[in-house]
């Protein structure tokens, strides 16, 4: 049988990351295709070129055997593609009839809508959801009143209904229960009998093996191979996942630098810490020890940082920093007890883009320098904004330029920067080189491993697997909002790493 | 890691005129069209007579500018209501005599003030939109000013009030000028050489972010309305100085201008970019254009057009130079 789809030599390149790399995807008619693959190896970027929200560099995609071009998501739609994001497309003010015939309402003559026509298509696509919905189909309530995992069902009904040839499904499952799970595999096992072909990429491996025919493995945006799911095992995954190649500098982190003695005392100590996203996160960090946080993107890293910060609501548990709680009721009240946050999204969160570098360096600490807290020096902020732009290395025109004039890396320096002049006890990073370019990474590894020399405790979500295990003395995998296993010294490895972030037992590992 | 860096050499750019400039630029312009049309337009007395005009202006827009600044669709429409209710508390109070000059001024801000606090408390805590909390605040303090007159204003400005505003220091200049310039310059050192001033900018340049370096982001935005109410209220006593007696609508056509003259002044509406010095430019721009329509004779309908006609002609140049900056 000639194959439905035909994706190869797809490349895309993000600023100075190669997302994808030469991909290639081929699947059948009447098949669930999984697309694995470690963070960053460009699954989302892939299924993502499929749906037309992302147009590659260059590629070739074949649909049923003709050359498709597929320039944006209008496109995909008329290929028979639609696709599920995790994120979802709801509407929350319009009702779930509208949100699942939007973009293609029925209309009569002269563009009037056709409601009840409108009601019936809905109807039928969510109908085979109707075990989901115990009490009835909600076809005229708004969505925004549904539960997350409602919507996200309505989300897939949305794409149902427009009759797709293909079904991306994209993390589709994170916001399920179990029993949604279920109607959702049941609906899909039902598609594939009639001929539709699924691309389902999930963080549950269990789910993989449990609704997969096959498997395609990405790595660093090349595909790596394409495994039977039912004549492979998890440990052959992972060795694909992670390839066999040797680490690349050698010796890890806790050996390039002395392991922090077992008897210092405990500076960070974290209890039960529960958000809305975390589960009874708990753990020590002693000072001048660098703590990774692993595991797939979205499983908790970041918001525990937030927590830690005072950013996220925290519905029970506590942190110590060397005996003393650490107020986590606001981000002010966290910075004065010495934590700093370098966020995970630069742009939203981290720096002032209109403002001056020299008001983003200051704004931390300026209040230790101004006179009743209220009167800025100009000479004594110049000095000390000066003091980062040379410790850091950052390239800069002229501290009064706007921060939005320097390059990604210089831009992350400059909000490391400004923590640093606050001299902070616990830093606190969120994938701190995302977007940067190699020779930025290398400064900003040197500057976190300064840190830890100077005693500081240092929290690291990455993920890169590499810079895990080149920078952590410990690592935390995290999976759904709670610790999966903990890796120290010598057993972080990429290996272990993915291992983790898949819950697979150590054991299996290879 | 690399070599240390050391300033980059400073990239050459050709000169383009900032808001500043360009408004500046249209004010002189503006006062040589009317020695064109009317000569004598130019001369000093009309000059220092358009400025004192201006001075009240530029005092309530200080307030404004800091509250535009924050960002988040910050604004406040309240300042010319607040402005009236100071002066007629302060006339009241101090009722023509010199001795009661000081407990009557500190009486009208601190009242300012507070409306400047309810302000920023319902904007913060309650998450009112600026827009309408301001609005509200207009009625509310109507209400206060009848239920506090029974609606017919009383009282004097003290003497020595009134000696300070209009009597002439040197060049034969009033001392109205001078404390707009020592006003001026506290605004601009306030949000230039403060901790409130660089915590304001970083508010209004990125909420999210100002919030997730410490910066106590309720707080400064509470400051900036108490700020914006009180510079309002000090208006009022100056404008109280300057008429003598008061009416129950003395500053309230301030409102709108007041945020033109902040705009004119190339302050970004959506916040985090700006400052005082264009703000007072803007102020001066309007009053001359305002000097000129009336030298023209030009009628209240034709003024308003003319007006907005400006603001749009100057905003739409900002944004070009923005463009080509970029």
């Amino acid at each position: 049988m000639s194959p439905l789809l035909e994706m190869t030599g797809v490349r895309k390149r993000y600023g100075g990351v190669q997302a994808l790399d030469g991909a290639a995807l081929t699947a059948v008619r009447g098949e669930v295709h999984a697309l694995l693959g470690p963070n960053g190896s460009g699954k989302s970027t892939l299924d993502k070129t499929l749906a037309g929200t992302v147009v590659p560099d260059s590629g070739e995609i074949r649909i049923d055997g003709a050359a498709a071009r597929i320039g944006g998501p209008r496109d995909a739609h008329a290929l028979g593609v639609a696709a599920v994001y995790q994120q979802l497309s709801i509407v929350g003010d319009l009702t779930v009839t509208q949100n699942v015939v939007l973009g293609l309402e029925p209309a009569r003559r002269w563009g009037f809508l056709d409601h009840r026509a409108a009601r019936a298509r809905a109807a039928a696509a969510l109908d085979r959801f109707a075990a989901a919905f115990p009490g009835g189909l909600p076809l005229d309530r708004p969505a925004g009143s549904l539960g997350p995992g409602e919507q996200q069902i309505v989300e897939v009904a949305k794409a149902l209904a427009r009759g797709p040839r293909i079904l991306v499904l994209d993390e589709a499952t994170a916001s399920l229960h179990k029993e949604q799970v279920a109607v959702l595999f049941d609906v899909v096992r039902e598609l594939r009998a009639s001929g539709v072909l699924v691309v389902f990429t999930s963080h549950r491996l269990d789910e993989v093996f449990a609704l997969c025919d096959r498997a395609t493995v990405l790595r660093n945006g090349r595909t790596v191979g394409t495994v039977e799911l039912a004549a492979t095992d998890e440990a052959e995954l992972v060795r694909l996942m992670v390839g066999d190649a040797p680490r690349r500098s050698g010796a890890p982190a806790a050996a390039a630098r002395p392991s922090p003695s077992a008897g210092a005392a405990a500076t960070l100590e974290v209890r039960g810490l529960t958000t809305e996203r975390l589960r009874d996160v708990g753990f020590t960090v002693r000072a001048g020890e660098v703590l990774g946080l692993g595991g797939l993107q979205g499983q908790g890293q970041s918001e525990l940082l937030l927590a830690l910060f005072g950013a996220a609501r925290v519905t029970a548990g506590e942190a110590l920093l060397d005996g003393r709680p650490l107020p986590l009721t606001s981000p002010a009240g966290a910075a004065r007890a010495g934590v700093a946050l370098v966020p995970g999204d630069r742009g939203r969160q981290g720096m002032f883009a209109a403002r001056p570098i020299q008001e983003n360096l200051s704004l931390a600490s300026m209040h230790r320098r101004a006179r009743l807290r209220l009167a800025l020096g100009a000479a004594a902020e110049r000095r000390a904004a000066r003091s980062m732009v040379e410790r850091l290395g950052i390239k800069i025109g002229s501290l009064a330029d706007p921060v939005s004039t320097l390059s990604g890396g210089n831009q992350q320096k400059v909000v490391i920067g400004k923590w640093l002049l606050d001299r902070p006890r616990v830093v606190l990073l969120d994938d701190p080189t995302k977007g940067v370019d190699v020779a930025a990474k290398e400064e900003i590894y040197a500057i976190v491993r300064g840190l830890a020399d100077d005693g500081v405790v240092v929290i690291l979500n990455s993920s890169d697997n590499r810079e895990l295990t080149e920078l952590s003395d410990r690592v935390l995998v995290l999976f759904e909002g709670a610790v999966a296993e903990e890796l120290s010294a010598a057993a972080i490895t990429e290996k272990r790493l993915v291992a983790g972030a898949l819950r697979l037992t150590p054991g299996e590992s290879p | 890691m690399s070599a240390p860096s050391l300033e980059a050499p400073r990239r050459v750019l050709a000169w383009r005129p900032g808001p500043v400039a360009l408004a500046g630029a249209v004010a002189v312009a503006l006062v040589i069209a009317g020695e064109i049309v009317s000569p004598g337009f130019a001369g000093y007395g009309q000059l220092v007579n358009l400025m004192r005009v201006a001075a009240f202006l530029g005092v309530i827009a200080i307030g404004q500018t800091i509250v535009i600044i924050a960002g988040g669709g910050g604004v406040d429409l309240s300042v010319g209501k607040v402005a009236t209710f100071a002066a007629i508390i302060g006339s009241r109070v101090m009722a023509g005599e010199d001795g009661d000059l000081v407990p009557a001024v500190a009486l009208a801000l601190l009242v300012s003030a507070a409306i400047g606090l309810v302000n920023g408390l319902g904007v913060t805590l309650l998450r009112i939109p600026p827009f309408v909390m301001t609005l509200g605040m207009i009625g509310v303090v109507q209400g206060l000013i009848l239920a506090y007159t029974g609606g017919r204003a009383s009282g004097q400005a003290a003497p020595a009030l009134t000696s300070l505003v209009n009597g002439r220091v040197i060049f034969d200049l009033p001392g109205l000028l001078f404390l707009w310039l020592l006003l001026g310059l506290l605004a601009v050192w306030l949000l230039r050489r403060t901790t409130f001033g660089w915590n304001l900018f970083a508010v209004g340049a990125n909420r999210t972010a100002a919030e997730l370096t410490g910066v106590r982001v309720n707080r400064t935005l509470i400051l900036a309305y108490v700020l914006s109410a009180t510079f309002a209220g000090l208006a009022g006593i100056l404008l109280l100085g300057y008429t003598e007696s008061v009416f129950l609508d003395l500053a309230d056509q301030y409102m709108l201008p007041s945020v033109a003259a902040v705009v004119i002044g190339g302050t970004l509406l959506a916040g985090g970019v700006g400052g005082y010095a264009g703000t007072a430019v803007g102020a001066i721009v309007l009053t001359v254009l305002s000097g000129l329509l009336t030298t023209l004779d030009i009628g209240g309908a034709g003024r308003t057009v003319v007006n907005g006609v400006v603001l749009l002609v100057l905003l739409s140049l900002y944004g070009r130079q923005r463009r080509l900056r970029s």
